[in-house]
């Protein structure tokens, strides 16, 4: 196979951390659906290696690490305290600057998520073809408006991050956040089209330097020091990782405004009316970048214990397969995860599921599952009950 | 140099398992380690889907007169797995089908690749698990556990694989599907199942196993118990299996192991502790209550400090979770990790480990002890960095006196992580060649020309002849 000349940049020390135990196979969804030692976190750990001392890969290497969804339930899983996100974030960042792994329709369609217009433009085209019936329904995509109504500040005490994909597709999903926000007696003020979009999904496709820019850009719109609140599991991680990104001490202190809208609602639980009873049984499927990355997935729990019952699912944080543009560009592994979650969901046997990632809430309703966001849920137990 | 395989061994194998046959110089790389330190090259790898592709897997490396290597999970600790005469890997990973439950005959029937806690946890909600609970067993293969005869903390109580295995399909070494065992308790003639159990994979490949199902226990307690200085809580060790109880665990972690493990589950470890007994007691509800009495009159008696027991189910899969995974944990202090298996006389527990200590002071090594206390099975890890100069042959020469330091104090080369490539060569240490002679020609009546997982476990040379001519590759340390 032709072999392409490679520098991962991936530190010495970081690279040897893993002592090939194997414990993180079975935390690993691609491993779960392929038993095969290249789909696995110990698998592409020695792959890279492999290329860091022979200065090579080929084409088989470029297909082995971008299987990989970047949903780091390998790390949660490993003893010796491996970290593979940044490690594998490398590897991705080298293949996009050194070889032709990212072609110029995929550099195009990252873009647009940075541009609000040109992304508000297409999907009101999507939504006008979701109209006359052109778009599959298996995609899962939500009921696109035609026509966004905007969304209205009411006072100056958090910000509430809004983004590209949700606030095009799902703003109704901010409206119900910012109720429940609300009803803690805080008012609720939206940034500027400077944050158009955090730049996860760039990172994750190895365009680092898009990301540095859009996170630049994303810090202006949030001035002041008001806590910036997200209700994306994969937006909030990032956020919180622009200290990391930019290296710089503003986007450290920027990094250190943000929450989850779980977490911060957790600890304000007082402040909300209670729920009448019986409490509805909610099963909770927690979003790798919440319950892996953020570590903050039992606030989700906190939260929803106030007005429902919570059920975790029986399988650990195995990813659902959504992967940010992972179930685009993947689809039969991303089906395939996918289904040792419905299975969970299934065994749970809960009449409401919840999500706190709009990727994963697109990604099971795509495959018929019912799924709100668990402020949602909250949202609308609170205005029935009010 | 590889030999590199002939272009028609790969194209005989891709004519039966197609794209599941591997050849590419990255994919081939994963495939020449485990758990251990050693690394080789397989020549290519199979990932065979039942037992009739293992068949003509082993059927076609025999025309090619080719050796063939089974490898489960790749967790092995003493290199059973590596890759050493350029064999061909059958990797079992993708036969990983629960074929059967019988829950009136308590036998489960599944495939080799089947992950060890994925087959307790289908079991679980039916009352059952099953028993032998490897510390890595949230990864390694019932295959993998047959092939070690592996074991587990629980097994103290209730013994190691062979004990619930009761038969096994065998591909021979010559290509047969064979059944060892039977599901008759007490099968006529000779035990071939129990050969096979602990055979590192040179009698063959294990394709189905036919496991014996352990009801769960009605009621359990987990206790916790630190002290202040080591030798009290290994003198708690012997006085309490002298005051006549067997508790279903009984395991010990020193100082280090504490702080390490603390340090990844959060769980109250007291690292102020010179050492730590995890006690797990199980059976009715009675007798268990009384084991705790007697645990904590007996560890009173020397000098316990705290005596902590879990609350909830969920401290105590806590407290577990940081005993089984204390040995990836040892990555923390340092990059590499070298561990040693042997069991001593439970009386010898102290006077081993302080040995340990000055071995490892005297390499300039870190030593960390966790290990199954009850049945005296010591796992002594020393943590290094393989970037430092020379720490290799200062590992191999600590490695080796602990190892003689153990048999010398009448213990055993290996508790449960088997032989391997690793333990080869000590295998003079304990067993005459004449011993091991007699060993080889069991070997042989599976397997006479050596296709199967060869230049393992017997030294070359225990047999006359040494059909592939090869020795431990010195270069096969990391
Ligand atoms: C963190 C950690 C903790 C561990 N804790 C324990 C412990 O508490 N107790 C314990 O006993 N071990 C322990 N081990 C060692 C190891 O997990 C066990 O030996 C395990 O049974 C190996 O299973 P595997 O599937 O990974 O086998 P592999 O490593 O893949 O193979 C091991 C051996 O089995 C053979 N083999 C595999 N499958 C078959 C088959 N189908 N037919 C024939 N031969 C086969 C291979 O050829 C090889 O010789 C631990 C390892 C790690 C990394
Ligand atoms: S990444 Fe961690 S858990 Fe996985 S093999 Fe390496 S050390 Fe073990
Ligand atoms: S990030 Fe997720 S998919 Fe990638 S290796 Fe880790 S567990 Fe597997």
């Amino acid at each position: 196979m032709k072999e392409i000349a490679i520098d991962l940049g991936i530190p010495h020390h970081d690279l040897v951390s893993c002592v090939s135990c194997g414990l993180c196979l079975p935390h690993c969804p691609t491993y779960r659906v392929t038993q095969e030692e290249s789909a696995s976190p110990r698998g592409r750990i020695a792959l890279m290696k492999h290329a860091e001392s022979s200065g090579f890969i080929d084409q088989e290497f470029v297909g082995f690490m971008d299987a990989c969804i970047q949903c780091r339930g390998c790390e949660t899983a490993c003893p010796a305290g491996v970290e593979f996100g940044s490690m594998m974030e490398a590897t991705r960042e080298a293949l996009a600057t050194q070889t032709s792994y990212q072609p110029w329709w995929r550099r195009l369609g990252y873009r647009t998520l940075g541009r609000p217009t040109v992304l508000a433009f297409a999907s009101r085209v999507l939504s006008l073809l979701q109209r006359i019936k052109v778009v599959p329904k298996k995609l899962g995509l939500p009921q696109i408006p035609i026509i966004q109504r905007r969304l209205l500040a009411s006072g100056t005490d958090v910000w509430l991050f809004t983004g590209c994909i949700m606030d095009a597709w799902m703003r109704d999903t901010h409206r119900a956040v910012q109720r429940v926000v609300e009803a803690t007696g805080a008012g609720v003020q939206f940034p500027n089209k400077a944050a158009a979009c955090c730049g996860a999904l760039h990172v994750h496709a190895g365009l680092g330097d898009e990301a540095r820019i859009l996170a630049e850009k994303t810090m202006t719109a949030f001035p002041g020091s008001a806590p910036i609140l997200v209700d994306s599991a994969g937006c909030g991680a990032q956020l919180k990782d622009y200290g990391h990104l930019l290296g710089t001490e503003l986007a450290e202190k920027f990094s250190r405004r943000v929450f989850d809208v779980h977490e911060w609602l957790a600890e304000r639980l007082d402040k909300l009316p209670k729920s009448q009873e019986p409490r509805g049984r909610v099963a909770v499927q927690d979003p790798c970048h919440l319950r892996h990355v953020q570590k903050s997935h039992q606030a989700v729990y906190q939260v929803l214990a106030h007005f429902t019952e919570p059920l975790g699912l029986d399988d650990e944080g195995l990813c659902c397969g959504a992967g940010g543009a992972y179930s685009a560009f993947h689809q039969e592994t991303a089906s395939q995860v996918r289904d040792r979650k419905i299975e969970s969901i299934k065994r749970a046997g809960a009449p409401e599921v919840a999500s706190a990632n709009p990727g994963c809430l697109l990604h099971l309703r795509s495959a018929g599952v019912e799924v709100r966001h668990p402020l949602e849920i909250i949202d609308s137990i609170m205005t029935k009950d009010g | 140099m590889q030999i590199s395989p002939d272009g028609n061994l790969l194209d005989d194998l891709r004519s039966v398992l197609g794209d599941r046959v591997r050849d590419g110089d990255f994919e081939l790389g994963l495939y020449g380690k485990d758990g251990s330190v050693l690394e080789g090259r397989p020549s290519l790898v199979c990932l065979p889907v039942n037992t009739d592709e293992v068949r003509q897997i082993v059927k076609i490396c025999r025309e090619h007169d080719r050796p063939f290597l089974a490898r489960g999970s790749g967790t092995g600790l003493a290199g059973g797995a590596v890759p050493v005469g350029d064999p061909v890997i059958i990797a079992t990973a993708k036969m990983n089908q629960i074929l059967e439950v019988d829950l009136e005959n308590r036998i489960a029937w599944v495939e080799p690749g089947v992950l060890n806690l994925d087959l307790t946890k289908e079991l679980t909600p039916q009352g059952f698990h099953f028993a032998p609970d490897p510390s890595s067993q949230q990864v390694c293969s019932i295959g993998g556990n047959v092939a070690n005869n592996s074991g587990g903390p629980h097994c103290l109580a209730y013994g190691v694989t062979s004990a619930h295995v009761a038969a096994i399909e065998v591909v021979l070494p010559d290509g047969s599907v064979t059944l060892l065992g039977d599901l008759a308790a007490e099968p006529p003639g000779y035990d071939l199942r129990g050969l096979f159990v602990g055979s590192e994979g040179t009698m063959g490949v294990a394709t189905k196993v036919a496991v014996r199902l352990t009801p769960n226990p009605p009621a359990v307690r987990t206790l916790l118990l630190d002290f202040p200085d080591v030798r009290d809580g290994a003198a708690t060790v012997s006085a309490i299996i002298a005051a006549g109880l067997i508790p279903a665990a009984l395991e010990m972690m020193d100082k280090r192991a504490i702080e390490i493990v603390e340090a990844f589950v959060n769980a109250g470890y007291p690292t102020e502790a010179d050492a730590v007994l995890l006690v797990e007691l199980d059976g009715l509800p009675g007798g268990v209550e009384h084991g705790v009495e007697v645990v904590r009159s007996v560890a009173e008696r020397h000098q316990v400090g705290n005596i902590r027991v879990a609350a909830d189910n969920e401290e105590r899969e806590l407290l577990w979770k940081g005993r089984k995974n204390a040995f990836g944990a040892v990555a923390r202090i340092k990059p590499d990790y070298y561990l040693h298996d042997t069991v001593v006389p439970r009386g010898k527990l102290v006077e081993v480990l302080e040995k340990v200590y000055k071995i490892a002071d005297a390499y300039d090594l870190i030593a960390v002890n966790v290990f199954h206390a009850g049945d005296g099975n010591l796992h002594p890890i020393l943590a290094y960095d393989s970037d430092e100069k020379g720490v290799l042959e200062r590992v191999h020469a600590a490695g080796r006196a602990i190892v003689t330091a153990s048999i010398e104090a009448g213990g055993v080369l290996s508790g449960e992580h088997g032989i391997g490539l690793e333990k080869r060569d000590y295998m003079g240490m304990l067993f005459s060649a004449h011993d091991m002679a007699t060993q080889d020609l069991v070997r042989e009546a599976f397997d006479p020309e050596g296709f199967a997982n060869p230049l393992k476990v017997l030294p070359s040379g225990s047999r006359c002849s040494d059909s592939f001519g090869q020795h431990v590759p010195d270069g096969a340390w990391v």
